[in-house]
């Protein structure tokens, strides 16, 4: 079996970072990048995946700038078997990523693809519907268990209304919920032992251009501040005189 | 980050005390720890966070089994064994890695002093100095810390003078017949193999492998300790113990190289260990200082208070400027030296007088940093329920063992001198900034007190810190290391002018110093929660 990955590098979630003065960008200072923790998630996903099955073959794939390579690294640190690197300046969006990924995953056709729900830097949550449907393959996202047997997968979510069980046939697509699982610490040999799996680099695939367009970022409008008030009796009459109640 | 480029191979140029009377092109940096190196640290905060620092309550009650299974997991993940040979189980990286890494999973210092010592002198003395059926037969253990070590040099009765031990090692048929008693042994509870120092015949001071399970081998009761509650501290009694001639160390009668040595590199891991609950306390202590408001302000906002974080962050800067440098140039060492045991021996004397340097400034920031960090918290620094009173208590050892701050002062100008009558080392010093100039002329004094020798000391360890701070900003690019090494020089001074007047007598003016700083580097250090 094959899976394949996803690694978005995405600003590190905890840094604060601001728009640049003239909205043209999001400013990260000296942040550090880390890989997009859901993307983390699905990696160790993998790797239990191939402990519980065996005979399992894990590529990690990132479409973006050289300094992606460190994200990759990573990856094969936490146990994929190898990576590729689609390597771009261009700018892009869901819909070019997707166009990318279809070119590898028709070419490398693995069983199961698995994906972040979403990157915690711009939180699109688009990539892999826009993927399964270049691909027609059915999908199964916010995954917060995974089982996968011969031939199909079952995917348990969790809805507003309670807990949905999906199975769904493979090949397929699901991404990665929080609770899906705990990425484990990066063992020092494993690091070692990183540096001589293959790390391929290769140009785009396809002339796939964005279909959106940022216009401008901001910071959002800074709230008022609140105001504590002593008794119900206040609170009341605080409500009243906002026209709330 | 860095825009220069990292540091790579040995500077052939440098040796042992070089940094006195010359300026080396380049040096190592922090900022060089770079790519997969810097997963390898970040996995060990990881550790330290989810880990260790959780369950520290737990560990200073010595909860049982705690932390043996603490240690076998970070065992687990490379942590114990990463600077020893690969071919006995080790992962063969860097000295000066491994201390970065170190200094990570350090943020707790009972945690510290455990895997430091198992996975630091314990080892270093075996894999430094025993043959290759010694290191077979114990170095796998302990890296998987399925075996756990200590060390055990010091008694009752000899302490910073080590040679005077007492413990006596009898020759009898197929070995040694080991009497006395060893104190203040880190790990003694838990050590499954202890290096142990002895006299054979009362005379030759040699050093052995005694395993736990060897007759006549007892570990007393643990000791009531200031600090470092959650660790093994315990003494070790030897009676009749029976030790093979296989278990001899090196060579007999040539304990003292083993010993000391393995406390040069001590010495220099233990600077880094120091680091760890510094850097752990400044980011608590800022984000604590942006949440307490008092005046209507958090405190933060407040000069004296921005003082304090702006003076913690200059003296982790210089500490860790020196640390990581020296680590390079003990790498080096070794890459050229370090094949056999005689080599090992040279690479570790090499930078003897750096390592003490290292240890006695990096143990007084450290100290100087906790103290700073818990007045920030004012009247809950005192109390158990906030995280500044356990790193305090804890940080107080730094300072006495691996070599007390006086013994490696008296050391530190001492062997610098020796080795300029050596021809290894010279005593003209740059002259490229104030401190470098006083210490210089204090260095043609004759000095034959221990006051003035001491002094002396500071000089010498004042020129390296200043010059690895001002050549690591030099070389980093980075902004933020311009104001620190600048605020490093405008500290150092008038503690070097005290010096040098302790040393000669002689009155001497400071120079004019630059700019304060403490509005940019405090509100650096908020806005890092963490040291720069």
């Amino acid at each position: 079996m094959r899976i394949l990955v996803t690694v978005k590098r995405v600003v590190d979630p905890y840094a604060r970072v601001r728009p640049m003065p003239d909205g043209s960008g999001i400013d990260t200072g000296g942040a550090k990048f880390e890989i997009n923790p859901f993307d983390e998630i699905a990696i160790e996903e993998a790797v239990r995946q191939r402990e519980a099955r065996g005979d399992t073959e894990i590529v990690a794939v990132s479409v973006g700038p050289s300094e992606c390579e460190d994200q990759l690294r990573k990856a094969l640190a936490m146990g994929a078997d190898r990576a590729i690197l689609v390597e771009t300046g261009d700018p892009q969006d869901s819909s070019v990523v997707a166009a990318e990924l279809e070119a590898i995953v028709r070419e490398l056709k693995p069983d199961l693809i698995l994906m972040g729900k979403q990157a915690t830097d711009d939180d699109r949550n688009q990539a892999a519907q826009m993927l399964a449907a270049r691909l027609g393959w059915p999908q199964a996202t916010f995954a917060s268990k995974l089982t996968v047997s011969d031939g199909s997968a079952t995917v348990a979510r969790e809805t507003d209304t309670g807990e949905e069980t999906l199975e769904i046939p493979l090949p397929a697509i699901v991404t990665t919920d929080l609770r899906l699982n705990e990425p484990r610490y990066i063992a020092l040999p494993g690091i070692i032992k990183a540096r001589t799996k293959s790390l391929e680099k290769r140009p785009r695939a396809t002339t796939a251009l964005p279909k959106t367009r940022p216009l401008r970022y901001e910071t959002p409008p800074s709230r008022p501040p609140g105001k504590k008030v002593g008794s119900v009796e206040e609170l009341v009459s605080e409500l009243r005189a906002r026209g709330a109640i | 980050m860095s825009m220069a480029q990292p540091y790579s191979g040995p500077r052939t140029d440098a040796f042992g005390g070089s940094f006195f009377s010359r300026l080396p092109e380049r040096i190592a940096i922090p900022e060089d720890f770079r790519g997969d190196e810097g997963l390898m640290i970040s996995s060990a905060e990881q550790f330290s966070r989810k880990e260790v620092l959780p369950v520290a309550e737990r560990l200073d009650a010595q909860e049982d089994g705690l932390m043996p299974a603490l240690l076998r997991k970070a065992a687990d993940l490379g942590f114990c064994g990463i600077d020893a040979p690969e071919a006995y189980g080790g992962l063969g990286l860097g000295k000066n890695l491994a201390a970065r890494i170190l200094e990570f999973l350090s943020l707790n210092a009972s945690f510290s002093v455990t895997i430091g010592v198992h996975s630091g002198i314990s080892q270093a003395g075996i894999a430094l100095f025993g043959n290759h059926d010694q290191k077979k037969r114990y170095l796998p253990g302990l890296v998987t810390a399925e075996t756990i070590g200590a060390y055990a040099l010091t008694e009752p009765n000899a302490g910073s003078d080590a040679l005077s031990a007492t413990t006596r090692a009898e020759r009898v048929p197929g070995g040694y017949r080991l009497n006395g008693t060893k104190m203040w042994i880190s790990n003694a509870k838990w050590a499954g193999v202890f290096t142990v120092f002895a006299k054979i015949d009362g005379k030759e001071f040699t050093g052995f492998i005694v395993e736990r399970s060897m007759p006549g081998v007892r570990v007393e009761r643990e000791e009531h300790k200031l600090g470092l509650k959650g660790s093994s501290t315990a003494r070790l009694v030897l009676v009749d113990v029976f030790v093979p001639d296989d278990n001899v160390l090196y060579e007999p009668g040539l304990g003292h190289h083993v010993a000391f040595n393995a406390l040069n590199l001590g010495r220099f891991k233990l600077s880094a260990m120091s680091l760890g609950p510094a850097r752990e306390m400044i980011g608590q202590a800022a984000r604590y200082a942006l949440d307490r408001r008092q005046f209507g302000a958090p405190i933060a906002s407040f000069g004296l208070i921005r003082q304090k974080f702006s003076d913690m962050a200059v003296r982790y800067f210089a500490a860790e400027s020196m640390i990581y440098r020296t680590g390079a140039l003990i790498d080096d060492a070794f890459d050229a030296h370090g094949s056999d045991v005689a080599g090992n021996r040279r690479a570790c004397e090499e930078y003897s007088v750096e390592c003490s340097a290292c240890k006695v400034f990096a143990t007084e920031a450290e100290a100087f940093v906790l103290d700073e960090a818990l007045q920030v918290y004012g009247g809950y620094g005192f109390s158990e329920e906030f995280p500044a009173a356990r790193h305090y208590r804890d940080a107080r050892i730094s300072r006495i063992y691996e070599g007390t701050n006086e013994i490696n002062r008296l050391f530190l100008a001492d062997r610098l001198r020796r080795r300029d009558r050596e021809g290894r080392a010279s005593l003209t010093s740059v002259g490229d900034s104030y401190v470098s100039e006083l210490a210089g002329r204090a260095m043609r004094e004759d000095v034959d007190d221990q006051v003035r020798m001491g002094a002396l000391s500071d000089l010498v360890m004042l020129v390296y810190a200043e010059q690895s701070s001002r050549l690591r900003a030099s070389q980093s690019g980075i902004p933020i290391h311009q104001t620190l090494s600048q605020a490093v020089t405008r500290w150092v001074n008038p503690f070097a002018a005290v010096a040098f007047q302790t040393v000669t007598g002689e009155t001497v003016g400071l120079p004019s110093p630059p700019t304060a700083s403490i509005d940019e580097l405090s509100d650096a250090v908020y806005a890092a929660g963490a040291p720069l």
